[in-house]
């Protein structure tokens, strides 16, 4: 394994420090790129081909080539790290170790962009995460890294962070949007995108803690070096989350490509106890299962792509052979009934519908046609149904554990047929009860 | 413009228009929830999906825009499937109760759950209900039942873009989440019940017509509100002759989609009526007597009196009016007065988003001042009574509140006062002639808004019992006086006769203001309402 490259400082004393980040070469891209030109810096990015660590893998450079220059409109610069999607935690890692690194890329970010002000959109929960951005802000500030007239350039930059109330769809770029102007966290039709129309109308741009992390180096090494690391689609180190049934689960730094058998067996020190692996989620928790036999998978968004999943936020969740599917499914789909915005209605209703059905599945009381209806519902929540990828995030599992662990779901359903009433009695409404004085 | 195809129509629309309504314009209906003319897009029902060729994935027509050549297909097999599947999400949790709800036969998921859903459900479980929120009582018109709730929030949005309060609200998340008032408060603003016309379901009903009437077996008879001098257009709903609703209807110009409470709950009060034939003081009682003797009464005291004084009223149509400026004022030469009354200051914002105002009680005064004729408020109103003499006529007894108070009834003590009235007041107890008197459900008319507007009012029933319009009572009260000839008049002629005539209708006809949504008075006069 080479170098870490994000996690460089984990391990060291002090690593949130301010001195040990200057220590380690930190600010000095953001000096470079002050004296560069916002195009240079941006032509840098897109050089470098880095793509979106939040889930989507969209190519930043090109994000950051949308927002248009000629605007006489504030910009805004958005760090998401609403990490929300189960299975990922990459992001707290990338702040308890290296906050600065987080800001810097903020700095460089919003520099590009020409954004005068920065929110850090940080989950609710991350309650010590929030004080620890708070206190490097203070830190960065007082030594002009940040604020008004940035080491001396005459540019200006404000960083807020925004805490969030715990909701999973303020991680959507535009339900994140809408949460910092004080709204319900919904997202929005799109087009107008949040580069030309996001934060209070004007021309955002959103960029994941990873992502931005990963700026400073490029910005440093330059593009190319990054380009040369990991595949050729899919550049650079890449940090992957490993919970489950793993020996040593935890976060892991390695350049994309790598497989999730390296990953599992070399990272994480193999199954734990011993077991045989029986499934995993490569993607944080919305992205499609995918059988044992797959681990030889490289993990970069093409390779996982054709597997039938996604990179996604790169949150492995590793599940052994005591795994019950039918139960596993059921765990998922809650997190997202119960994380639905309730906007629109196929991801509002199908959610907790489906939840209904595989719930009743799994305590016993499948019936035939079960799978049939999991598969409708799968087909009309997703694919553009919704207006955000919630839709997609409770369909992608759906489809991918009938597809692969379907016969559990069958089993289950068989077993339930002889015990099941052939018709559920119905049961009077409360209102009724109160009516009828039942 | 924009010309684009539609199911293999050509149409040419306006740049920025939505697929709805660029589909509609076409011929072509395009179901929708959230979807509101007058309402923000936030395309979140999907009920209308189309497809448009080129793009990978159906399109919301809600919230796209059209653009040059482009290609829609609104009922194609992906599109037909799609909306099935979005109808069997909204119908998984409705209590399908649509036997004890109040708004089948307008509602939005019965009329596109025969034409676009699926015959049957695949849910098998049990249904989400909100227990308290099933007949909850949320303002003082509104009821919710917060289970048949598609959350599509037109009535969020109403509060929050048009009456501009904010009351209502999306509480809870996803599935569970319910509509409440803001704070828990209840719902209570000057058009509370808008809400529940936006609603498309039987979430929110209004509860003053709530089982009153089944909405299929109405009438729907187009007309104006009585209620001040905006003049809102309205749908009166009548059932064998009762009157059971008025509910707004589209006029961009002024009133947009909307109406205020407090004309809504007039439609009611127009059923009002306990004098149904015309009534002779007699001793200390009444007797019945005919219409024509008591015309030709009321003349003969017309007649021999000096200077007779006649009250005519702001809620009058411009063709009664007109009939008394013809037939009383310039045929009689008497002394008329039309009395004015402030109200509360009523608003409405119309389709473009522009605030009207009124605090004028009436729904003509306008009309009347066009007319010439002199308008009074109460003091002039009593002045002019305790200083005349002779009889009084009294054309309508409910023109004016002073004219219900016990003070107008001790004006009438030792004169001689014909009524014309539809439900018994002190000054009617005190009349020596009652005439039945119309209401304004019972007469076609136009009517002047205090914009300039002339508009229509259609006649929704045949006067009850023996009563007549005020226009038809002024006619045959100069017949009997000798001023007009047998000859035919409907309130049609009497307009035509009118814009010959009075400056500010001319150029106006009937035929037009039936088709079009009012007609502006002629510039010239704008300036004297």
């Amino acid at each position: 394994m080479s170098d870490p490259i994000l996690l460089r400082a984990r391990g060291l004393k002090n690593s949130r420090s301010l001195s040990t980040y200057c220590r380690l070469g930190g600010y000095s891209a953001l000096e470079k790129a002050l004296s560069m030109t916002p195009a240079e810096v941006i032509e840098e990015v897109k050089a470098s081909g880095i793509r979106g660590r939040g889930g989507a893998g969209f190519p930043a450079g090109v994000k950051w080539g949308f927002v248009p220059r000629d605007t006489a409109k504030p910009k805004y610069m958005i760090c998401n790290a609403d990490e929300s999607e189960p299975g990922t935690f990459k992001d707290r890692e990338l702040i308890v170790v290296d906050p600065h690194m987080v800001l810097e890329g903020i700095a460089l970010a919003s520099y590009a962009i020409g954004a005068n002000t920065a929110y850090i959109y940080i989950r609710g929960e991350f309650v010590d995460e929030a004080q620890i951005l708070g206190k490097a802000i203070a830190e960065a500030r007082r030594k002009k890294y940040l604020g008004e007239d940035m080491l001396g350039s005459g540019y200006d930059l404000d960083v807020h962070i925004h805490r969030g109330a715990g909701a999973y769809i303020c991680g959507e770029e535009t339900a994140l949007i809408e949460s910092i102007e004080g709204k319900r966290g919904l997202p929005r039709l799109k087009p107008p995108f949040p580069a030309v129309v996001g934060l209070f109308g004007c021309p955002t741009v959103v960029n994941n803690v990873e992502t931005l992390a990963c700026v400073p180096h490029i910005l440093e090494r330059g593009g190319a070096w990054f380009a040369g690391i990991g595949t050729e689609r899919s550049t650079g180190p890449k940090l992957f989350c490993v919970s489950g049934h793993v020996e040593r689960p935890g976060v892991y730094e390695a350049p994309m490509g790598i497989t999730f058998r390296k990953i599992i067996e070399d990272l994480c020190g193999g199954m734990r106890g011993g077991r045989k692996l029986k499934a995993f989620i490569p993607g944080g928790s919305s992205a499609p299962v995918l059988p044992a036999d797959l681990i030889d998978t490289a993990a970069d968004f093409e390779s996982v792509a054709q597997a039938g999943s996604m990179l996604g936020s790169g949150g492995l969740i590793v599940m052994d052979e005591t795994v019950d599917m039918v139960w596993a499914l059921e765990n998922l789909l809650a997190f997202y009934a119960h994380e639905s915005c309730g906007q629109c209605t196929p991801c509002r209703e199908g959610s907790d519908w489906a939840v209904d059905i595989v719930r009743r599945i799994h305590r016993g009381q499948g019936r035939q046609g079960d799978i049939e209806t999991l598969h409708r519902i799968a087909r009309f929540a997703s694919q553009g149904m919704t207006i955000c990828p919630l839709g997609d995030a409770f369909c992608g599992p759906i489809s991918s554990f009938l597809e692969h662990f379907g016969h559990e779901f069958e089993e289950a359903i068989s077993k339930a047929s002889s015990m099941t009433a052939k018709a559920l009695p119905i049961l009077p409404v409360q209102s009724d009860r109160e009516l009828f004085g039942l | 413009m924009v010309t684009l195809t539609i199911d293999g129509r050509e149409i040419t629309v306006a740049e920025g228009t939505n697929l709805v309504e660029a589909a509609a314009a076409a011929g072509v209906e395009v179901p929708t929830y959230c979807y509101h003319p007058g309402l923000t897009v936030v395309g979140q029902c999907r009920i209308c999906f189309v497809e448009v060729e080129g793009m990978p994935r159906l399109v919301t027509a809600c919230s796209t825009p059209v653009q040059p050549e482009m290609v829609v297909l609104t009922a194609s097999k992906r599109v037909r499937e799609a909306r099935a599947a979005v109808m069997e999400f909204l119908l998984e949790n409705h209590p399908l109760d649509c036997p004890v709800c109040d708004q089948a036969g307008e509602c939005g998921l019965q009329d596109y759950s025969v034409e676009h859903g699926l015959d049957s459900t695949h849910m098998v479980d049990e249904r989400r209900t909100n227990p308290g929120r099933e007949r909850h009582l949320i303002g003082p018109h509104v009821v919710q039942n917060q289970n048949r709730c598609i959350h599509c929030t037109r009535c969020i949005r109403f509060t929050t873009e048009i009456s501009e309060t904010a009351d209502l609200t999306m509480k809870s998340r996803g599935n569970h989440s319910y509509i409440d008032t803001f704070d828990g408060r209840p719902f209570d603003n000057p058009w509370s019940a808008c809400a529940a016309d936006v609603c498309p379901v039987g979430a929110l009903t209004v509860n003053e017509f709530r089982f009153r009437a089944r909405v299929w077996h109405l009438e729907e008879t187009r007309t104006i509100c009585p209620g001040c001098s905006i003049g809102c257009n309205v749908s009166l709903g009548h059932l064998n002759g009762v009157v059971h609703r008025f509910v707004p209807r589209e006029n961009a110009e002024v009133n947009g989609w909307w109406m205020c409470d407090y004309g809504r709950f007039l439609a009611e009060p127009l059923n009002d009526r306990t004098i149904d034939v015309p009534l002779e003081r007699f001793g200390d009682g009444e007797r019945r007597i005919s219409w024509d003797s008591a015309l030709a009464e009321v003349a003969r005291w017309l007649r021999e009196a000096p200077k007779p004084l006649v009250i005519a009223s702001a809620n009058m149509s411009n063709e009664a009016l007109f009939a008394v400026r013809r037939n009383l004022v310039e045929g009689a030469r008497m002394d008329v007065i039309v009395p004015v009354s402030e109200g509360e200051t009523r608003r409405i914002k119309n389709g473009r988003g522009a605030w009207f105002s009124s605090n004028d009680a009436h729904p003509n005064s306008t009309g009347a001042r066009h007319l010439g004729l002199a308008v009074a408020d109460a003091a002039n109103l009593e002045s002019y009574l305790r200083d005349g003499t002779g009889p009084v006529l009294v054309l309508d007894a409910h023109a004016h509140p002073w004219l219900a108070s016990e003070g107008a009834a001790a004006i009438s003590a030792d004169r001689q006062v014909a009524v014309l009235a539809r439900y018994r007041t002190p000054l009617v107890d005190a009349a020596s002639m009652v005439m039945p008197l119309a209401s304004w459900a019972e007469t076609d008319g136009t009517y002047t808004s205090s914009t300039g507007r002339v508009q229509l009012a259609h006649k929704a029933l045949q006067p009850v019992g023996q009563a007549r319009r005020a226009w038809e009572v002024v006619f045959h009260l100069a017949l009997e006086l000798g001023i007009e000839q047998e000859r035919a008049v409907t309130p049609r002629i009497l307009f035509a006769e009118m814009a010959a005539e009075v400056g500010a209708f001319s150029g106006m006809t009937w035929g037009r203001l039936m088709a079009e949504p009012g007609m502006p008075v002629h510039e010239e006069v704008v300036g004297v309402g």
